[in-house]
């Protein structure tokens, strides 16, 4: 706490004497949460009922500095759910100074950084899903010219308040071909990038006590049409499970992603096929397959739709890069792809008229056919004909009647392995096949005030059966909004009702929201990755405010 | 509780002395062209600058209605609009996809590993802002249906001034 008060100190001075004009700019964050028992979930609230994260964060600019702090508390615990390492503790987590000039740029301190598409390097945070990876050590950044960008690394990577005990390296360089090809059709870029893992292998000498994971990439843009390819290698290095050797084997990793787009005005197609075997690569070999994200290097998301209606999130998908051999399952890694497809109707068409636009999804994701070997090698083919995890179609339409009414009618049918879902092996418990519906209307009535309806059914005759779900959201002014919804899963055996109420005010950059309900258990995914969230009932408070 | 009420006290008294301006991080093109945010509303011009994401509904909401409106605002106030989007790289291939499939005329930008995001203190997308010569005007979190019209309300106001 003191660490804080001095660098505040520091900067507030800074800015009472600093010659050159700097500003100062942060934000603040608080979620909390108040449990409660709740029999018909069978959830029994933790002693700590009352949890609360919080983040703080401020940065001092000036030319060609900035710096920046910042401060998390989970008081006295962390909210459901979250890594336990970070209960009951509240420090300055990170802190940085950036000098830079027009050639280059160096940071000392924390840091945030991801190489070509992160396959193989990305460093973030996202406090929804509580990952904070950032890494501790120096980088660099050298611009030689305006087409060329090489970045250094060394450090440590965060671990909850800690630091895990390997370094990492890593070097980075991005090459635009335009103008050093004098290519006038086409844009050009080109990326390599290398990032190795220093960590001791104490007295076993057979494990690796260096792994490096390389990348190569393409990306090119011409017309209407782009393409862009990535692959990466990973060194051989030991398998892990719940924080355990697998064996003193060695596997190395591969992963392709090719990204193919076609758009103009009115239309837009992408279709990605990614391949991942052992891939996934962490700043301590044995935090493989963590459930609470931590540790982590690559950065290889789940690539389906993200789904943001209460039913269509139910069954959602959880990317699968892992090598797995144990005695319960064996697999390789993950195989698929996942196609959009988006148009609108001119004006003078007929269903133009009401500007109607159609968003269309198709996602494939199976495991890699492999055959695995009684010495724990395996053979596998480049896709062939693995056990299917998740497919799904999805359709939206969406239509502006009048200047005052819109609505989005959306189509979701999915299959999913049930390992994904529930837990256990995969490909061997069967799918869960649904169907989701959702009609959603937007109101906007005379005196500013707007209504937001959605009715939605999920069916399945498999898991829980059949869920209807309804949302209805009240906008008193533009800073008041309430809500009520419900996801009632009648065909379940208890018959629950996820009910839950609440209402936000949201002002310039302040926003407060207080709700009330039962949180459904299961995965919460944002930008693809998914975090495990328990079943629970409560209240849930969060305030932002940035300035 | 008592250290959270001191730096809270840190917190007002730092606002007081902050003036709201975009800080310098550069963003990129499509194609990868680099730019800096502090370059989008320079000269007296009006930027309207909104965080979003391909797999944040509110915020292709927000931009949808400001797209079928664009025209007729234009009419009376002159400002550009920028949706930047802070999807990462997973998602951030399909969102020109998209912008084209949806008629966007936005200009859209790339801030992949949010560092724009962070810097603005976004907690929750869609943020929408005004600036002019880099200072921000006003700053919005969230969306509702009909909040566009609270954001022309402020263009027509801080286009007079």
């Amino acid at each position: 706490m003191k660490n804080i008060f001095s660098i505040i100190s520091l900067f507030f001075f800074s800015i009472i004497y600093s010659q050159d004009q700097p500003y100062i700019y942060g934000s603040f964050e608080s979620n909390s949460q108040l449990l409660q028992d709740d029999g018909s979930i069978g959830f029994l609230s933790p002693e700590d009922n009352f949890r609360s994260n919080n983040y703080f964060q401020v940065n001092y600019q000036t030319n060609n500095i900035l710096a920046g702090i910042q401060y998390e508390g989970y008081l006295p615990s962390s909210l459901l759910g979250f890594y336990p390492e970070l209960d009951n503790q509240n420090k300055t987590t990170n802190y940085f100074i950036k000098v830079q000039n027009e050639k280059s740029d160096i940071t000392i301190g924390s840091f945030y950084e991801q190489f070509g598409n992160g396959l193989i390097f990305r460093s973030w945070e996202d406090r929804q899903l509580g990952i904070n990876n950032a890494i501790k050590g120096v980088k660099l950044k050298y611009y030689p010219s305006s087409d060329i960008e090489l970045t250094a690394l060394i450090g440590q990577q965060r671990d909850g308040f800690n630091y895990t005990e390997s370094t990492i390296q890593g070097l980075n360089t991005d090459i635009s071909l335009n103008q050093i090809l004098n290519l006038k059709e086409i844009d050009v870029s080109i990326g390599a990038s290398i990032i190795n893992r220093y960590q001791e292998n104490g007295s076993n000498d057979s494990i690796p006590s260096n792994v490096s994971a390389y990348g190569g990439r393409l990306n090119m843009y011409s017309g209407n049409f782009s393409l862009s390819i990535e692959g990466a290698i990973k060194d051989p290095d030991v398998i892990a499970n719940e924080n355990t050797l697998v064996s003193n084997r060695l596997y190395d990793g591969t992963a392709l992603q090719i990204d193919f787009g076609y758009s103009k005005k009115g239309i837009g197609l992408n279709t990605t096929f990614r391949r991942l075997e052992n891939f996934n690569f962490y700043s301590d070999r044995l935090a493989e397959g963590n459930i609470y994200n931590q540790k982590t290097l690559s950065f290889t998301p789940t690539l389906s739709k993200q789904q943001d209606y209460l039913l269509t999130n139910i069954y959602v998908y959880n990317s699968q890069p892992r090598l797995v051999m144990n005695s319960i399952e064996k697999r390789s890694g993950e195989v698929g792809f996942q196609n959009d497809f988006y148009y609108s109707f001119n004006k003078d068409n007929f269903l133009g008229k009401y500007k109607t636009k159609i968003a269309f999804n198709f996602s494939y994701w199976s495991g890699i056919e492999s055959s695995f070997n009684e010495d724990n090698s395996y053979d596998v083919k480049f896709i062939g004909k693995g056990p299917r995890y998740y497919r799904d179609l999805n359709l939206e339409i969406k239509n502006r009647w009048n200047s005052k009414l819109r609505t989005a009618i959306t189509f979701l049918d999915v299959i999913v392995d049930k390992g994904i879902t529930l837990g256990g092996p995969l490909g061997v418990q069967g799918d869960i096949k649904s169907k989701v519906g959702v009609i959603e209307a937007n109101y906007l009535h005379a005196n500013g005030k707007s209504s937001r309806g959605v009715v939605q059914h999920l069916w399945t005759k498999n898991d829980r059966k059949n869920w209807l779900g309804l949302v209805y959201e009240y906008g008193i002014s533009s800073t008041v909004n309430v809500f009520i919804s419900d996801a009632w899963n009648y065909g379940g055996d208890d018959k629950i009702h996820y009910y839950n109420l609440g209402g936000s005010y949201s002002k310039n950059s302040t926003r407060i929201s207080l709700n009330y309900g039962r949180q459904r258990g299961g995965l919460i995914c944002i930008g693809g990755v998914c975090r495990f969230v328990p079943e629970s009932n409560g209240f849930n408070l969060n305030l932002t405010h940035s300035f | 509780m008592r250290n959270f009420i001191f730096l809270y006290i840190y917190l007002i008294t730092i606002t007081g002395f902050s003036q709201k301006t975009l800080p310098n991080i550069s963003l990129k093109t499509f194609e990868g062209d680099k730019i800096s945010v502090t370059e989008l509303s320079s000269n007296d011009k009006i930027a309207v600058i909104s965080l979003w994401a391909t797999w944040c509904v509110p915020c292709i909401k927000e931009l949808d209605a400001i797209n079928e409106l664009y025209d007729d605002w234009r009419a009376e106030v002159d400002f550009e609009v920028y949706a930047i989007s802070v999807d990462d790289s997973r998602s951030v291939k399909r969102a020109k996809a998209l912008v084209n499939g949806k008629g966007w005329e936005h200009n859209i930008l790339l801030d992949t590993n949010q560092n724009l995001k962070r810097a603005l203190g976004a907690a929750a997308i869609p943020e929408t802002i005004i600036v002019k010569n880099n200072e921000i005007l006003y700053q919005h979190t969230g969306y509702r249906n009909g909040d566009e019209y609270e954001l022309f309300e402020k263009l027509k106001k801080l286009s007079k001034q």
